[in-house]
């Protein structure tokens, strides 16, 4: 089988604060229309991972690939558009607040893709429509629900047209009554062939997307497989006592 | 009837003239005050180390020192170095110079209250850090040091009076002459009193309407 | 720079005198100021609707006119009309004890709409008047809420004391005139005389916080 030029290549990561090594050489890949789950325990590295992928955090060694070009993390004007290019969500929506939900989704279609206004707002409501928001154009983050942020959020990604996106544990800040739409929105973004990347500690709802799973621990990843093996018959003891922990916790949450 | 000829053709042009004279100090301070506290405050929360280190020292005394003194230092002072200074002159850089100290606290705790998620997110979309500062950091950090600010320009028309003291002859300065020539204390300095309430009554109208005009859900807690 | 120093040594002690002036008239202003405020602050809160009006006039009215027109005012306008023998040190201490009640009456009202409302249903629950359960219950309470308004009320009082040199009160501000205008070390004199101002804002915020700890319970963090 002949290999594609992934999408996202990242190879031997690695990050330390003081003497704690968050990421220690950390690989892996993404080819177009893949989805992937990060799975493991807290302080695993995941999140400090999928920071590092778009250098929101700065990795100490490694590099970053999009479709065959490695990233010049230096190059400031390059950064930003590779940025564009990849889509972030994170766990406590980072909305900008002093903006509505529509404002949140144009303005990087204002300045950073210099659309002019008319055809940004429409391309906005777009998007906002796209996962159900279209009554809440004008509302601000202060006057929506946790759920209905991250959703603003991820329309916010997506206007930018992101050839990637990486969600960095989307529900993991929502009650439990919230979680259900942002996830069904992600789900549908899926079926539409976008290729993720996504930290989460529902496995439920990663069994049902992933195609494959990664199962990461101090900062390593440990294993990774089609969900079905890594979820019910791992190779290695800790990622199935990890698997059916949270799996045991997970359904209750 | 002596009382009225008096008040129209004395006391009412002096007092005019001295008004102009306020406004001219108060207005320009206020904004080059403010401008200046912006850029101190920036320094203050995103300089260089040595940078933060001198922007904080020049904080620690504008701030530190009355205001009165300063306008001595300005007026009185320089000119033992063999730097001198028009009575007006002095009195703008010392209300620009210690507003902008004062201004500068609320821009720094604003800007210090704005979430690191914020930048990130910013970031994240592909934003530069100028558009990020621009678009995203100062609309916000404006709107929650406003309150603060707008109160400084408050004390700044008041503290404007202080300018007589270093011979600039604005409203109070014309009323002292005034009062001292007719010992009519009493009724010019009340009149002066209610020139003041009137401009900090109207400045504080103006600065809760553009309150209100920028005040958006979740920004409603920083206002007074 | 050696005539500076000289000039700043022969009249240190004199100046010093001074700026102990200065802190006689901020208490004083603190305490007059606070006496007055605290009624200000209660009408504003518990009293009727006339009450509130007439404080709230008060308030703006010493709020909105500057500290120099208010002392010329005083000094030059209301002691002479009114015949009477006030020294400039004591309408220095009227006249910013005045302004001081009005913004003291802010921080306290602020301190006292804060108080939860649960806190005066349980006072009326145990039987007390609302007499008491303002002063038993919810002042105890709000005066410790407002020790960090004091605080810079007071760094602000004696930023403001160095005007009163306007009126003749022999403070920091006007001896460090007489000094330069012997010795002509302006430059030299009037730093001394803010690093002086300086140092006594510190110390007395400083005490204002050894104050704060003192009275901090459990809950009163701030």
């Amino acid at each position: 089988m002949p290999s594609p030029t992934p999408v996202l290549a990242v190879e031997n990561i690695t990050k330390t604060y003081g003497i704690r090594t968050i990421l220690d050489g950390v690989s892996l890949s993404i080819n177009r229309g893949e989805i992937k789950v990060l799975i493991g325990p807290s302080g695993a590295g995941k999140s400090t991972l999928l920071q590092s992928i778009n250098f929101l955090i700065q990795p100490d060694s490694g590099t970053v690939a999009l479709e065959g070009q490695t990233i010049n993390p230096h190059d400031k004007k390059a950064l930003c558009a590779y940025r564009q290019q990849v889509g972030m969500i994170f766990q406590d929506f980072n909305l900008f607040d002093h903006l509505t939900a529509l404002g949140n989704v144009e303005i990087g279609l204002i300045r950073v893709k210099h659309m002019i206004k008319n055809e940004a707002r429409d391309r906005a409501v777009t998007e906002l429509e796209r996962v159900g928001l279209k009554q809440h154009t004008a509302h601000y983050p202060a006057q929506l629900s946790g759920g209905q942020k991250q959703r603003v959020s991820i329309a916010r990604a997506l206007a930018m047209e992101p050839k990637v996106m990486l969600l960095d544990e989307p529900t993991s800040a929502l009650d439990p009554e919230l979680i259900g739409e942002v996830h069904s929105v992600i789900s549908k973004l899926g079926e539409a062939g976008m290729t993720m990347m996504l930290a989460t500690h529902q496995i439920g709802f990663a069994r049902h997307l992933a195609h494959e799973m990664i199962f990461m621990e101090n900062g390593r990843i440990v294993e990774q497989g089609p969900p079905d093996v890594i979820l019910d018959g791992a190779a290695r003891q800790r990622t199935r006592e990890f698997c059916s922990r949270i799996s045991g916790a997970g359904e209750k949450r | 009837m002596t009382e009225l000829v008096y008040i129209g053709e004395e006391v009412l042009p002096a007092l005019l003239r001295g008004l102009w004279i306020s406004l001219i100090l108060i207005l320009p301070s206020s904004v080059l005050g403010f401008a200046a506290g912006v850029l101190v405050g920036a320094l203050r929360v995103y300089g260089a180390a040595g940078f933060r280190w001198l922007a904080n020292a020049y904080v620690l005394i504008f701030r530190g020192f009355p205001l009165i003194i300063q306008l001595y230092i300005w007026y009185f002072g320089l000119p033992r170095i063999g730097i001198y200074m028009s009575p007006y002159g002095a009195s703008v850089m010392g209300f620009v110079l210690c507003s902008a100290a004062y201004h500068s606290e609320y821009i720094r705790g604003a800007l210090l209250s704005i979430r690191h998620g914020q930048m990130l997110a910013a970031q994240s979309i592909g934003l530069n850090r100028l558009q990020t500062v621009l678009y995203v950091i100062m609309p916000q950090a404006f709107r929650r040091a406003l309150p603060g600010c707008g109160n400084e320009i408050i004390y700044l028309i008041k503290y404007s009076s202080l300018a007589y003291m270093v011979t600039c002859i604005e409203l109070t300065g014309e009323g002292k002459i005034l009062a001292s020539a007719s010992f009519k204390y009493i009724e010019v300095f009340m009149i002066i009193g209610a020139i003041y309430l009137g401009m900090v009554s109207i400045a504080t109208w103006l600065l809760s309407m553009l309150e209100n005009h920028l005040t958006i859900p979740g920004f409603e807690r920083y206002r007074t | 720079m050696s005539q500076g120093m000289t000039a700043i040594q022969e009249g240190f002690w004199y100046l010093l005198e001074g700026a102990w002036v200065n802190l006689i008239v901020v208490v004083g202003a603190l305490i007059f100021g606070f006496l007055l405020g605290l009624p200000l602050a209660l009408g504003q809160v518990y009293g009727g609707k006339i009450l509130r009006r007439v404080f709230a006039v008060y308030v703006w009215f010493f709020r909105g006119i500057p500290l120099l027109v208010f002392l010329f005012l005083f000094y030059f306008g209301l002691v002479a009309w009114l015949d009477i023998n006030l020294s400039a040190f004591t309408v220095a201490v009227i006249v910013l004890g005045l302004i001081s009640a009005a913004y003291q009456s802010q921080t306290l009202r602020g301190a006292l709409l804060s108080i939860p409302e649960g806190q005066m249903k349980a006072a009326r629950a145990l039987g007390m008047s609302d007499f008491q359960a303002i002063f038993r219950v919810i002042l105890p309470q709000s005066i410790r809420l407002s020790i960090p308004g004091w605080s810079n009320e007071y760094a602000i009082l004696l930023k403001d004391s160095a005007v009163t040199y306007a009126l003749g009160v022999s403070e920091l501000m006007s001896r460090t005139n007489h000094v330069a205008s012997r010795t002509y070390q302006h430059l030299y004199l009037y730093i001394t005389a803010g690093i002086l101002f300086m140092i006594l804002t510190y110390a007395g915020t400083r005490l204002m916080g050894m104050l704060q700890k003192r009275l901090t319970v459990p809950g009163y963090t701030r």
